[in-house]
């Protein structure tokens, strides 16, 4: 059948009946928008998220005080357990034998950084770390040195500076050896951070590192005492073991009696990257059901429109009829046109989805990753949709007399 | 003098032995034909006539297959036509029979050539023997310089040689036409109806409904008819056949 007149027929459609037509396949694409919008903005994010955990190997694991994504209601509880101590790092330190290194870091958000006459604006992360840091978190250093056992030891009054920092204090300046002060207390720059950018939105590179002990001695405050403990194993096979090694000796010293839950977390690259993926998921899903909610309304649109369509065009069905059009080629004509329409309406939706999240994701400063899957499945959806909802008005016409037809004004 | 019974000359292309066609209104039943035999042969060149409710119109919509009768039976080149489905109907509809409409009925948004083209495509023509068939189904008419022109960018008489130009270009077994002059003017009319008379000189089976005499006047033989029943069957001793061609068309037979 001519495939071709009929997508020609479709668009004459839209061409004629611009507002109608146009008002249509707005929920078309806005349907199709959400679609593409979610999924390509969390296949992004994933796609960021997943590179990062990657970066820290899949021999480390990590114990928090309270789940890094937590979407329930338990905080209450989570609320009431005690922080993570400098004490207890020390220990997970002596106590464990299966592990390449255990690091912590502790953070503290909104600082300001002075130097000379200059200062940033008061939103600086401090992190303090102490000097196995850089190694397990993957953070590489472009200028100067990261801390040394005994910079940490002997708290010694050093800053490592992120890129964000150099550009504010030191424009045409070499930051190395210069002073920088922070509430009062002064640090020499040792070591720039390498330029990060931002892992979901959170700027890497607006960060200034100085030594744990130094850290928990002037900034932390009752609940950035928690400290973050990054513990690698010797391997992957003794990763396990190495877990119930430092759950074993969290619970000591953390006095748990044997009947009472662990009052802290413990996660492993792949079990966050398993919750963030099915967090996402979730809002990837969300975005899809909420596009096809719009897409069923956008769905009605186009029944009616094919409806109407079918109605001004009966003398031409009659005519098609006349000189020997079968049932089944009006009907692939319409059914071919309310596809086409569909369509239309969706590649305006996932170029506008591809746009927005292009957009977002600048902002977030990620990657766009094309979402294939999803532009392939908006494409599956339109068509499904204008099959669906092209069906009825399409096998109107097909049934439709052709001497009525003929006759019809 | 009964034609059906004069005219042995070979096998009819539409026999038709008592029909009649009955439509339920509500609970009356209306008899729009009511006993009509009545043979067409090949060459022939048939004036339907008859007063608006005759039955006229139901009997060309029996002929052009585009219904079917109540009773009686009807063969189109020995095929049973009163028993077919609606697709088989399109398809004889499509192979066999030319419409020419009173209102012209061409695809507003179409170029005369994609129109001319129209029963080719549901005939599974492909592209380029499609357009070489219309091209030269145009050019019978003598339009072969209006190809891309819209419908609307055509005057009347234009508009219906496209519509003869469609109904030629399947090189039907007979050409139907309804009221082909209603809509035009005398003087475009008679250029109608000398393109017609060049198409049946050609070897074309023509049939024209019509309720003007002057239309029926170019007939070989005019049929009357009244309540649903042949009043006259007869030949035509006044046949107007000119040599006037207005029209610069060559016709030739397809």
């Amino acid at each position: 059948m001519n495939i071709g007149e009929s997508i020609t027929q479709a668009f004459d459609s839209v061409r004629m009946n611009k507002l109608r037509t146009f008002l249509t396949l707005l929920s078309i694409s806005i349907g199709v928008f959400a679609i593409i919008g979610a999924g390509s903005l969390v296949d992004s994010i994933n796609s960021s998220v997943f590179s990062e955990m990657e970066a820290l190997g899949r021999n480390s694991f990590f114990i928090y005080r309270v789940p890094v994504l937590e979407m329930g209601h338990s905080w209450r509880k989570y609320a009431k357990r005690k922080p993570i101590t400098y004490t207890v790092l020390k220990e997970l330190k002596k106590e464990l034998t299966l592990v390449d290194f255990v690091t912590a870091h502790g953070f503290s958000m909104a600082n300001t950084i002075e130097y000379g006459e200059n200062e940033t604006d008061p939103d600086v992360n401090l992190m303090g770390v102490d000097e196995n840091f850089f190694a397990a978190q993957n953070v590489g250093i472009t200028k100067g040195r990261p801390f040394t056992a005994e910079d940490i030891d002997f708290n010694r009054n050093f800053a490592v500076i992120g890129n964000d920092i150099v550009v504010k204090l030191f424009p045409n300046i070499d930051p190395i050896g210069k002073r920088i002060k922070i509430k009062n207390h002064s640090y020499t720059v040792i070591g720039v951070l390498e330029t990060k950018g931002a892992v979901l939105g959170e700027p890497q590179d607006n960060r200034v590192i100085i030594p744990l002990t130094e850290f928990l001695r002037y900034y932390a405050s009752m609940w950035e005492y928690d400290l973050f403990i990054t513990i690698k194993a010797v391997d992957y096979e003794s990763l396990d073991d190495a877990i119930d090694e430092a759950i074993g000796t969290m619970r000591s010293v953390r006095n748990l009696k044997p009947w009472q839950e662990n009052d802290f977390e413990v996660e492993t690259n792949e079990s966050l990257t398993e919750q963030f993926a099915s967090f996402t998921g979730f809002l990837s899903y969300f975005g899809a059901f909420s596009g096809l909610i719009a897409l069923i309304a956008a769905g009605v649109g186009i029944m009616n429109i094919m409806l109407v369509s079918v109605k001004e065009r009966t003398r031409e069905i009659g005519i098609r009829k006349a000189v020997g059009a079968k049932r089944r080629w009006i009907l692939y004509q319409f059914i071919i046109e309310a596809i086409t329409l569909c369509q239309i309406g969706g590649f305006i939706g996932i170029v506008m989805g591809l746009v927005a999240s292009a957009f977002f994701g600048s902002l977030m400063n990620i990657n766009l990753i094309l979402p294939y899957s999803w532009v392939i499945f908006s494409i599956v959806i339109c068509t499904l949709l204008g099959i669906i909802f092209g069906a009825y008005p399409a096998w109107k016409a097909a049934k439709l007399d052709p001497i009525d037809a003929l006759r019809y004004e | 003098m009964d034609l059906n019974e004069e005219n042995k000359n070979g096998k009819p292309i539409i026999d038709i032995e008592h029909i009649a066609k009955i439509y339920q209104m509500g609970s009356e039943f209306v008899h729009a034909i009511r006993d009509i035999t009545l043979k067409i042969y090949k060459n022939d060149y048939l004036a339907i006539m008859g007063p608006s409710g005759s039955g006229k119109s139901t009997l060309m919509n029996i002929i052009g297959c585009l219904d079917t009768p109540t009773k009686g039976k009807y063969l189109f080149k020995d095929m049973d036509v009163s028993e077919m489905t609606d697709n088989d109907l399109a398809s004889i509809r499509n192979k066999e029979i030319g419409f020419v409409f009173q209102t012209f009925n061409l695809l507003a948004r179409s170029s005369s050539l994609k129109n001319v083209e129209l029963p080719l495509i549901y005939a599974g023509v492909g592209k380029s023997e499609r357009d070489d068939r219309a091209m030269k189904a145009m050019e019978n008419v003598g339009l072969a310089d209006r190809v891309n022109h819209k419908p609307n960018e055509l005057s009347g008489g234009q508009r219906q040689r496209v519509a003869i130009a469609r109904a030629l270009v399947t090189e039907p077994s007979i050409i139907l036409a309804d009221e082909p002059t209603g809509n035009l003017d005398s003087k475009t009319g008679l250029e109608i109806m000398n393109l017609f008379n060049e198409l049946w000189k050609a070897g074309n089976t023509i049939i024209v409904v019509t309720h003007e005499e002057e239309v029926a006047r170019f007939a070989k033989r005019i049929i009357k008819l009244r309540d649903g029943l042949i009043e006259n069957d007869s030949f035509n001793h006044h046949q107007r056949i000119t040599n006037d061609t207005s029209t610069t068309s060559s016709v030739t037979n397809q």
